[in-house]
């Protein structure tokens, strides 16, 4: 075949092309046709015809007939950024036949285009103006039902579909399961006995309601609602890699947070302090401290490549930006077009540009690099430290003028040309003799006063507040090009800031950063884009986040993703409807969180129903309440909370409970980068826990924490034999259930019915049954009689109220 | 009402999401383009609810069933062990030019470090290995040797992530949770991926090497020691008795049955009820694994468990034997930890490190693979021998033997389940500082396991961040067939 090629193929080709192309062809049958031949063509090349090579790879034109030097083929078979054949790098003989066929301009026989089965049909722009994610937030009303209107648009929207599937809500499940459901979702702790009983008593009409406006108002909101948010950044506190060192001032993000969530700051201004807090409001420390959200992501400070390291970050910050605030994958563009969503390549590195002024973490292994770490420090707060570091200045001046006049007196002992030399710049090296000259007095007095003004040097700036956050941005930085199938090295077409072409695919005009400019400018304006009410993705996907932790599933179940792999909405309509309502209430949460709290939906039982069960089995419709099984910081803060150990303190520095050795083992310093802290400490809520890349508190990883080295929309949920053991031999819930039995011995004196009770009521926050007490107390006579102590007998009966699956799951 | 077609009582879409894989983590092991109910169909191909480790069928011809990994950790010389390079002796102490990358940076020279050892030639084969391996040398015609990998990184931290996860970039699932993922367990007693430390200390980079990155934490490797407590969490609290446990758990069974009672559409519920019996059963496994007193004194001393200096690395070559036996999949027995010498990183002196490291080493494994050939084992074990990386030709600093890591070649080799013996492929140049015939990349050495133990590389795959993640990326990887039986 490839010898009918030459033969019908050189007919009008120049003879030293003809040659070139005579000693090409075998090299390139013996090495390349085997992958970019007639039937194989990875990534879409193929090079067995003149038609074929025309038409190029996925990545565009393989050779450059202009400046054959820069074509891909040629830096290829060079192993210069791209590496072919992969196998080995061929021998000087051949890649000079090729790089000669490539200078004569790459000839080849004439032959059909190859048609590319391999690749797949490209999505279609036309279909972004279909697609129904990319269309702006419709004005939708509000569905009429059958029988009695609902007051709660919701219930309307979520009747509607269920009626015409023949289908009604649960009714509403009792009290004592809704205090316990609506404590849980806005704070992640149990109600206390106490708090179950008052609402169990009030039977005010708006008593639910009252308790939804007190939950929304405690501190504890912004902690459980803080933490989702932390899920989808990727949040924590050390890079990975070999040394997983630390993120210093990583916990001020994770405060600014938790602080955004308490103070219901409007939705969109959260999304453009995060993006360009540093441009919006630089005076403004949680605009600063908010710009940690760049640093957050895992960083090698040791990379086999720079360069790829370089984008490998900037990955990280397209895919978390994308997905948190879009719910694109655009990530998957790095390399090549979108598979499924209309997304081409080269709208990732037009998202990319918005970034490019952001230095990388660190350009050497120092983790408090100048780049990641800002001075947030309150004005008034910096107006006092200037006035002391100016004082501390003249300090080491009138320092310097007495060290000076000291050093003048031995120089006059000096030669010369020292004298002389030390009235200019030389000055430094004639101290440097001095020792020579000066009597021990002087020597003495010298290195004292030396001594002191080191002193102050080195003394810490006074109450100057760092955080975690991008600094010295460069204001004008690099041309941004697309990169050959995402290889750094092989630099494609130049790309200015742009919006994806499937929400309309602007290419803003961004002026030059003036002379004063501290960053490019770029980021603010992709801020003011994504948080525009016009903006048909964010709104939803902020609304879709909201009801996913109360419903148990997002309306779209792929919450990062609202393309075509991700999941259909389930109730398009009230997802918009939601969005606008958002949008209508300023951007702020509570009011959402509050109707759908308020929800018929929200309040139903979770029982099951055989007739629903039958024609709605995984509840898409929401004719139930879907049951859940607490999240690993609600296990462990529950636990906590139930042993009496919990420490309520907020913000600040993470805290670092301790870990059994045989966890620590797996480091390769065991306890290194975890410095335990004292019990009051440690008993902080999971939140304030140190998040190590490469170590996590085994009671949080055994639940399901989110990984943290990408964004975690979705938390897992496994029901794993690890589990088990950590609740039943695990440190960490023997502790604590020693701790309860020594509250119930405290609480309830000698009364051991009702310790058992009260063991109940906590962990349960239900009035126990006759029954259960009974067997409780039956067990520990039966361990009393084994022989263990009254006080063991009742740890070990704590330890099973902590591992029981009441206490774990809610309906 | 009929619930033979759905699992536990729910659909299969509905598995998906309770078992929280939700969509970031469609299982699948599908291609491009079907559409998601089908490949929801395939991922949840009757996985109890719950059970992620639940034992599938291999998608095909599966030539092993378990993989021992014997884990090099930082990085053996190559030239020092298995690739003879009889023109790198005479060269020793002279600047010679060679293009290398490693700790130090690009150079373009330095002091050649001729070879430490002499080279002789091991079993039928005849291959050529060195000294530092007499027994092992012995089972040259059980070995295929492949002498040209490379990788991507020089340095430790991202060359442990290639060489675990296949990827720089840290998040990953190790290759052992590919294989869980792929295969389930076939002993739910036992982890399904076990890792067996280094006496000083686990790697750098810790658990992130046998992490599950973005899959379940039920995939992630779970450390098991030879020695003294074996799992964590696995022995009894101070004050818990065996007898008073399983009076504990049957009273937590009794309350856990009464909450189970109104709520029995929920199969989460019944599969925690489980995991309180299997976690008191795994008590008893684990230990019974680790109990080497039905072992006889020849296989003790096959493992070199008779001697001090190799009792420890034999120990753990005997339990990964047992662990086999017992259905584990994956067992990582890492040689070397924590940092400098104590890991083959050889930077100053080639012999006192390799020797030591190769001395304590070389019994037990000629030993487990002889043990696991008599006993007909070795048929569906594989066996992969390695480090993170080789080691370059010349000296790193002026003085001293030492060697600086080198990912442009370096040699691995595997043995047992469908791999042939006594074969060598590929080769790097004369001077051991560059693979250039038939290169292999670490994802080739990934594509081989998962395509020995019957699953596709190019097709197994994990649906996560909008991405059908696989272990070997995007482009298509083939496996080393010259090496396949």
């Amino acid at each position: 075949m490839i010898a009918l090629f030459i033969l019908l193929g050189v007919g009008s080709l120049p003879a030293d092309a003809i040659a070139a192309q005579q000693q090409a062809l075998p090299v390139l049958e013996k090495h390349c046709f085997k992958c970019h031949g007639e039937t194989k063509f990875r990534g879409g090349l193929s090079l067995v015809s003149k038609q074929a090579l025309a038409k190029g790879g996925e990545t565009g034109p393989a050779v450059n007939l202009k400046n054959p030097e820069q074509s891909i083929l040629w830096k290829a078979i060079e192993y210069d950024g791209l590496e072919m054949p992969p196998a080995g790098k061929l021998p000087e003989k051949e890649r000079g036949i090729l790089r000669a066929w490539i200078s004569a301009g790459a000839p080849l026989p004439e032959g059909k285009a190859i048609a590319k089965t391999e690749e797949h049909k490209k999505p279609s722009l036309e279909d972004a103006k279909t697609y129904w994610a990319y269309q702006p937030v419709k004005l939708v009303q509000v569905p009429q039902v059958a029988g009695k209107q609902p007051g709660n648009p919701v219930d309307a929207f979520l009747l509607a579909k269920l009626q015409a599937a023949g289908l009604g809500m649960n009714p509403r499940a009792d009290k004592r399961a809704l205090i316990r459901r609506v404590s849980y979702d806005l704070t992640g702790l149990p109600p206390t006995p106490e708090e179950v009983q008052t609402f169990l008593a009030d039977s005010a009409p708006d008593a639910y309601e009252k308790l939804v406006d007190r939950l929304l108002a405690s501190p504890a909101y912004g902690e459980r609602w803080g933490r989702h948010w932390l899920d989808v950044v990727r949040f924590a506190e050390t890079n990975g890699y070999e040394r997983d060192g630390p993120k210093p001032n990583a916990y001020r993000y994770r405060d600014y947070v938790i602080r955004s969530f308490n103070a219901d700051k409007p939705f969109d201004r959260f999304v453009k302090e995060q993006i360009a807090g540093d441009e919006i409001d630089p005076d403004d420390p949680d605009s600063l401290m908010a710009t940690g959200f760049y640093r957050l992501g895992t960083w090698d400070d040791e990379p086999a490549d720079r360069l790829q390291a370089t984008f490998d970050e900037f990955d990280d910050i397209v895919a978390t930006t994308s997905q948190a605030f879009l719910g694109m994958t655009m990530n998957c563009a790095r390399c090549h077009d979108h598979k499924i969503d209309p997304v081409p390549q080269t709208d990732y590195y037009r998202m990319l540009a918005f970034f490019r002024d952001i230095p990388r973490f660190s350009n050497d292994r120092n983790v408090m690099s100048s780049t990641s770490q800002r001075d947030v420090t309150p004005k008034e707060k910096r107006a006092a430290y200037e006035k002391e570091l100016e004082e501390r200045e003249r300090q080491k001046e009138g320092l310097t003028k007495k060290i000076e006049a000291l050093e003048d007196v031995i120089i006059k002992r000096m030669p010369a040309e020292d004298q002389r030399a030390s009235e200019g710049l030389d000055r430094p090296q004639v101290v440097a003799k001095l020792k020579n000259f000066w009597t021990e007095e002087e020597g003495k007095a010298v290195r004292a006063l030396r001594q002191e003004r080191d002193k102050i040097t080195r003394m810490p700036t006074p109450s100057q507040e760092l955080a975690l956050a991008v600094n010295r941005c460069d204001p004008r930085p690099p041309v941004t090009h697309l990169l050959v199938r995402g290889n750094p090295h092989a630099q494609g077409q130049v790309v200015k800031p742009g919006f994806p072409v499937a929400l309309g695919g602007a290419e803003p005009a961004i002026s030059d950063a003036g002379p004063q400019d501290r960053s490019a400018g770029r980021r603010k304006v992709l801020a003011n884009w994504l948080a525009s009410p016009d903006n048909p993705l964010t709104a939803r996907v902020w609304v879709n986040r909201l009801w996913q932790h109360h419903m148990g599933r997002g309306i779209v179940a792929s919450t990062n993703d609202f393309g075509k792999f991700g999941t259909p909405p389930t109730h398009p309509e009230l997802l918009d409807w939601l969005a606008g309502e958002l949008v209508r209430n300023g951007w702020k949460s509570k009011p959402l969180h509050k109707l759908i709290l308020l929800s018929d939906a929200y309040m139903m039982s979770s029982a099951a129903n055989a007739q629903a069960l039958a024609k709605d089995p995984n509840n898409q419709l929401y004719w139930r309440y879907p049951m859940r099984r607490l999240e690993a910081e609600e296990v462990r803060d529950s636990i906590l909370m139930v042993s009496g150990k919990l420490n309520r303190e907020m913000y600040g520095p993470s805290v670092y409970p301790p870990i059994p050795k045989e966890v620590l083992a797996g480091q390769s310093v065991p306890g290194s980068g975890w410095p335990v802290s004292p019990p009051e400490l440690a008993n902080r809520r999971s939140v304030y826990v140190h998040v190590k890349r490469s170590l996590q508190l085994p009671v949080l990883a055994q639940h399901d924490q989110a990984d943290t080295d990408t964004s975690c929309p979705v938390r897992y949920v496994t029901t794993v034999p690890s589990q088990a053991l950590g609740m039943i031999n695990g440190q960490f819930n023997n502790e604590q259930a020693g701790f309860l039995a020594k509250r119930l011995e405290k609480e309830l004196p000698g009364n051991l019915p009702g310790q058992v009770k009260r063991a109940l009521w906590l962990t349960t926050q239900r009035e126990p049954t006759e029954a259960e007490v009974a067997g409780d107390l039956a067990y520990l006579a039966d361990l009393n009689r084994r022989g263990l102590s009254a006080g063991e007998a009742l740890r070990q009966l704590c330890l099973v109220d902590l591992a029981a699956s009441e206490f774990i799951y809610l309906d | 009402m009929d619930t033979s077609r759905q699992f536990c009582g729910r659909t299969r879409r509905d598995f998906l999401w309770n078992t929280g894989a939700g969509f970031p983590a469609v299982a699948l092991s599908g291609m491009l383009g079907s559409d998601f109910l089908a490949r929801a169909t395939r991922a949840a191909d009757g996985t109890p609810l719950g059970n992620p480790l639940a034992p599938k069928k291999p998608q095909g011809d599966a030539k092993a069933k378990a993989v021992i990994f014997l884990f090099m950790y930082g990085g053996p010389s190559h030239m020092d062990t298995f690739d003879y390079k009889p023109k790198l002796y005479p060269l020793d102490g002279k600047t010679i030019p060679v293009k290398t990358f490693g700790r130090g940076g690009h150079k373009d020279g330095g002091r050649a470090v001729g070879p430490k050892w002499q080279f002789k030639p091991g079993g039928q084969c005849g291959k050529m290995i060195s000294d530092l391996f007499p027994n092992l040398r012995e089972r040259a015609d059980d070995i295929a040797f492949i002498h040209s990998f490379h990788a991507e990184s020089p340095i430790h931290g991202s060359a442990m992530l290639m060489m675990n996860s296949g990827r720089l970039l840290s998040g990953h699932p190790a290759l052992g949770s590919w294989v869980n993922y792929g295969l389930g367990t076939l002993n739910e007693n036992l982890p399904g991926f076990v890792v067996m430390l280094d006496k000083t200390g686990g790697p750098i980079s810790g658990a992130k090497n046998w992490s599950s990155g973005y899959m379940p934490a039920a995939y992630q490797g779970t450390i098991l020691r030879a020695n003294g407590p074996t799992i964590n969490d696995l022995t009894l609290h101070e004050g818990m008795t065996p007898a008073n446990q399983r009076r504990l758990l049957d009273r937590l069974a009794e309350k856990n049955h009464e909450h189970l009672a109104t709520r029995t559409d929920n199969s989460e519920l019944a599969a925690r009820l489980s995991s309180f019996e299997l976690a008191y059963r795994m008590q008893a496994t684990a230990p019974e694994v680790a109990d080497f007193g039905k072992e006889d004194a020849r296989t003790l001393a096959m493992y070199g468990i008779d001697k001090p200096r190799t009792e420890d690395f034999g120990r753990k070559c005997l339990l990964a034997r047992r662990l086999v036996e017992r259905g584990v999949r994956f067992i990582q027995i890492y040689s070397g930890g924590a940092h400098n010498d104590d890991n083959w990183d050889a930077h100053t002196d080639m012999v006192a490190n390799h020797g030591k490291h190769a001395g304590n080493t070389d019994l037990p494994i000629a030993g487990l693979l002889a043990d696991l050939k008599q006993r007909g084992m070795l048929d569906s074990t594989l066996i992969v021998w390695g480090g993170e990386f080789g080691r370059q030709p010349t000296a790193e600093y002026g003085q001293g033997s030492g060697r600086d890591h080198n990912a442009y070649g370096f040699t691995m080799w595997m043995a047992g389940g469908g791999i042939k013996g006594g074969v060598s492929v590929g080769a790097t140049d004369e001077l051991g500082a560059a693979a250039v015939e038939d290169r292999f990349h670490v994802k080739n050495l990934h594509a081989t396991v998962l395509d020995r133990l019957g699953l596709d590389p190019n097709n197994l795959s994990y649906f996560f961040g909008g991405l059908d993640q696989k272990l070997v990326g995007v482009e298509p990887v083939e496996p080393i067939k010259k090496i396949m039986a």
